[in-house]
């Protein structure tokens, strides 16, 4: 992690739907910073505002008022072509779903950012094969989405996050849909992209367990930062950060029922 | 609060498929212009001359109804599951609200009546308009005048094309309601409701591609060749081979497709890998309805040609305007009259007489037995020898030749030459292939030889009076074997100026008046132009009515199957756009989606019907000579020109909602 580099500035972000009486502030002027390396945690009840935060970073939804500076780079302002790079040079998107396009191979659907930037699979192939060796889909890379498991899908959608190697990567919810076996298995391999390749994540998730990988969870309710847990990887396991995010979750009152 | 939301919901589902209503109001039109036939002048003057056949025809039309019905029902199916599928979420909605199916079902059925009331109001008075100028158009162009326009409202034909276009509606609508019935809520709500398709890309799909090609080229090869001699089996194996090896092809296209992209992929970059993928899925997914739409187009082409091939091949020859019988006296009195004689350009007796006489036409026989074998040659030989009964003299013949502005026959007093006004195509050229040998026959005792060609003129004003073969003889033979020596009749033909004043049929009418006036018997050519106008309109007519209806129903099929296709799978494009890629080129990739697409269908049905219309028109619908090549190729051109502008209407407007459809997409999850 380099704690000098801020790749991701989030300053008095607000989020207003409907007017007049119908106004609902999803979110009220949150500020934050990622750093790069960083493996970032967003947990919050349903309804606190971290999946429209997250929208507002991918740029599916245009914030009220505030900024959004990825790269010292003002985001909320991109329209047309520009916004269309920024999402396919500056981030990587994991879907809870995968959404990996289920007439193309595995490798197709891998290569598909490369390919939208004008790079053909032939020129892709060294790359596709080695993210494919990192998330162990080397197997599956000549079959098409409904030929594979569940785990293997989602890998594949990881890998398809990682080609084009952007400034940082959005999952939300990337384990919602996957067993605790496949879970494990992709959290690991999340994991080491980010502390071996030094890739900056940032994970919405109402997993506690999926959330223990990471090396910062912020918490959010009422659509403000509530709190913050941060992890020193030296010194605390997984397992005993877990702890301290489920004591967190209970303290926000209502216990897991409240936050799932 | 019930009929507020039906009104609503039908209002705004009018206007998101331009393309489906605009198909439902050509359905109306085509329903009425069909039923209100009868009631056309053209087709009022044809029962007036030719009343057997005409009935024969109007019995003919229930069927072709009921035909057009099942394919609307089509049509009209596919449209509505096009707008139910789209309204799903809505649908879900309600019912977890707590509406019951039954009220669900009743706003369906309550949105469809409105829609078709809707559609039967703009339809009906397009369809009154058309039938109204197609009915002037015709009866100005073949010289009604005389009968009178009369308006050619039906209400038989409006009563039975409500009834069947609403029947058409309501029952899709129920066949869609009975399959909604057994859907859960949730599946209702669910946000991709497209089926997981088992890809099996690989393996029977290159055998069914193979076997496709095969079995299609077995059909063109045994069109091409058998089809006109082996009769209906022949017909019903090139039907069978033909259909199969169509849908077997589209079943293994997109294998075929998925090779090529395997091939091609690796060195492309931005949509294209994308773009043949879709492609590729789609055409495996809908291989039915494309060889469904494919056959369809098929069929098309070959009614339309069919119904120019007819129209075109139905023209009789005008030989002369009317035959009269009667006495020497008669005639020559009448001729003479001050008022008749400048109505007549030229009028001579017709010497057509039995003859007892010995006749031997065994080398005429023996002369077709040289020809390929048919079954047409066989019954001619067979026919031959029993059927020439009948002589007509040179002279009266060269009469009738010179009318018409023809070479005369020219007989030494040794040569004959050999009649019939059996003039089809193949019985011609049978005939002048076996008269080209130097044959000789016996007459009376003596050797003549025959003319090596055919002489089929007709030789009396109605084509009714038909002789299988005549003999043309020198005017000395004759006199001398004839059994009567009195003229058959006397054939008159019109002056010009008459003809131009009044118009051939107020002239030939007129004319017709004054010989009943005189008490003469007589046959006049109107029968012809009746029969001329009866078969133009009766073959072509309902068979470009069937092409048309073809065409439309098998272009709604693709497109909607398409647009149906992109709804479901909307998440692909959302998941493009968000992995960075603009609108646009995801708008120029459904376009060119949608026109390859279009093309699959169109390329085949081209291919096969390259083939049918040409062993068609090899086979049962041979053109006679006599068909002016300029008048068919222009009446093809204009046909193929409507063809290719209603496609690309179709493609246009598919490609613009498919595009409205992408841009309308919402990323916010």
């Amino acid at each position: 992690m380099n704690l000098n580099h801020r790749i991701l500035q989030v300053d008095r972000l607000t989020k207003i739907y409907g007017k007049g009486t119908q106004k609902t502030e999803a979110l009220q002027g949150i500020s934050f910073d990622v750093l790069e390396g960083e493996f970032l945690g967003i947990m919050g009840a349903s309804g606190s505002g971290k999946t429209t935060l997250l929208n507002c970073i991918a740029t599916m939804l245009k914030p009220s008022s505030g900024k959004i500076l990825l790269k010292d780079k003002d985001i909320s302002s991109l329209k047309g072509n520009a916004l269309a790079d920024y999402r396919g040079h500056e981030i990587g998107y994991l879907f809870q779903e995968f959404e990996l396009l289920d007439n193309m191979t595995a490798q197709e659907n891998i290569a598909l950012p490369l390919s939208l930037q004008g790079i053909s699979l032939e020129q892709a192939q060294k790359d596709i094969l080695q993210i494919a060796e990192r998330f162990d889909i080397t197997e599956v890379l000549e079959k098409f989405p409904p030929q594979m498991s569940g785990g293997q899908k989602q890998r594949t959608a990881a890998a398809r996050a990682f080609i084009s190697n952007p400034g940082i990567i959005l999952a939300d919810e990337p384990t919602g849909a996957l067993d605790s076996k496949n879970s494990k298995i992709l959290m690991d391999m999340l994991a080491a992209m980010n502390q071996e390749e030094h890739k900056t994540i940032m994970m919405v998730t109402h997993d506690p367990n999926a959330a223990s990988y990471c090396s910062r969870i912020l918490f959010i309710q009422d659509g403000r930062l509530f709190h913050e847990l941060r992890r020193n990887r030296q010194e605390e396991t997984t397992e005993a950060f877990y702890d301290r995010i489920v004591t967190v979750i209970a303290q926000l009152g209502g216990g897991s029922a409240n936050v799932l | 609060m019930f009929f507020k939301q039906v009104w609503r919901n039908a209002i705004r589902h009018r206007k998101d498929n331009g393309l489906f209503f605009g198909s439902l109001i050509i359905a109306i039109i085509a329903f009425y212009t069909l039923l209100s036939l009868k009631e056309q002048d053209v087709m009022r003057y044809l029962a007036a001359v030719e009343s057997v056949a005409v009935s024969k025809l109007f019995k003919l039309i229930p069927l072709v109804y009921m035909v057009s019905l099942f394919f609307v029902f089509f049509l009209v199916y596919f449209a509505c599951k096009y707008q139910t599928d789209s309204r799903r979420k809505e649908f879900g909605m309600y019912l977890m609200l707590g509406m019951k199916y039954s009220r669900l079902f009743a706003i369906l059925f309550c949105e469809t009546f409105l829609n078709s009331l809707i559609s039967l109001l703009t339809g009906i008075p397009l369809a009154l308009f058309l039938t109204e100028g197609i009915s002037l158009t015709t009866a100005k162009l073949v010289g009604l005048g005389i009968i009178g326009h009369r308006i050619s409202f039906s209400p038989d034909a409006l009563l039975y094309t409500v009834c069947g276009f609403t029947l058409v509606q309501l029952l899709s609508v129920f066949v869609i309601c009975m399959k909604l019935s057994h859907t859960e809520p949730a599946a209702f709500l669910a946000d991709d409701f497209a089926q997981e398709h088992e890809k099996n890309f690989s393996g029977s799909g290159a055998f069914f591609f193979l076997a496709g090609v095969l079995l299609l080229i077995i059909a063109y090869a045994m069109g091409m060749a058998v089809l006109d001699t082996l009769g209906f089996g022949a017909f019903f194996m090139v039907f069978l081979f033909g259909t199969l090896g169509t849908i077997f092809l589209y079943k293994g296209l997109g294998y075929v497709i998925g090779k090529g992209i395997e091939k091609k992929s690796r060195r492309k970059a931005g949509l294209s890998v994308f773009t043949a993928r879709q492609l590729q899925e789609n055409v495996f997914c809908q291989h039915q309805s494309l060889a469904v739409s494919s056959l369809l187009l098929l069929l098309s082409l070959a009614c339309i040609s069919f119904g120019i091939g007819t129209a075109a091949g139905s023209h009789e020859t005008r030989t002369t305007d009317l035959s009269v019988k009667g006495s020497d006296a008669q005639i020559q009195s009448f001729l003479s009259d001050e008022e008749i004689a400048p109505m007549i350009e030229t009028a001579y007796p017709m010497y057509l007489s039995y003859t007892h006489t010995s006749r031997d036409l065994e080398p005429v026989k023996n002369a077709m037995a040289k020809l390929p074998q048919s079954d047409l040659r066989d019954n001619m030989m067979e026919n031959i020898t029993d059927s020439c009964d009948y002589i007509l003299s040179e002279s009266s013949y060269n009469s009738l030749l010179s009318a018409m502005g023809k070479v005369p026959v020219s007989l030494n007093p040794d040569q004959m030459a050999l009649f019939s006004s059996m003039s089809t195509a193949d019985f011609t050229n049978i005939m002048n292939a076996a008269l080209n040998q130097n044959v000789t026959i016996k007459v009376n005792g003596a050797e003549y030889s025959l003319l090596p060609c055919l002489y089929y003129d007709n030789i009396v004003a109605d084509r009714m009076i038909s002789l299988y073969t005549a003999l043309i003889v020198p005017d000395e033979v004759f006199e001398e074997i004839a059994d009567d020596s009195e003229p058959f009749c006397y054939n008159l033909h019109l002056s010009e100026s008459v003809t131009a004043e009044k118009g051939l049929l107020a002239a030939l009418s007129d004319m017709g008046e004054i010989l009943s006036a005189r008490g003469l018997e007589y046959d006049s050519y109107l029968g012809g132009i009746g029969r001329n106008l009866f078969y133009t309109v009766a073959s072509s007519y309902l068979t470009l009515y069937l092409g048309i209806l073809f065409l439309l129903i098998a272009n709604t099929v693709i497109g909607l199957k398409y647009l149906i296709w992109q709804r479901q799978n909307k998440h692909r494009y959302i998941t493009l756009l968000m992995l960075g890629e603009n609108r646009n080129a995801l708008c120029q990739s459904a376009k060119s989606q949608i026109q390859t697409f279009f093309n699959l269908a169109l390329v085949i049905a081209a291919i096969n019907g390259i083939f049918a219309v040409f062993s068609m028109f090899r086979s049962f619908l041979r053109l006679p000579s006599t068909a002016a090549f300029l008048l068919v190729a222009l009446m093809a051109a204009a046909a193929f020109l409507l063809f290719i502008l209603t496609e690309l209407v179709y493609i246009h407007v598919v490609k613009r909602t498919a595009c409205r459809e992408i841009m309308e997409l919402k990323l916010s999850r």
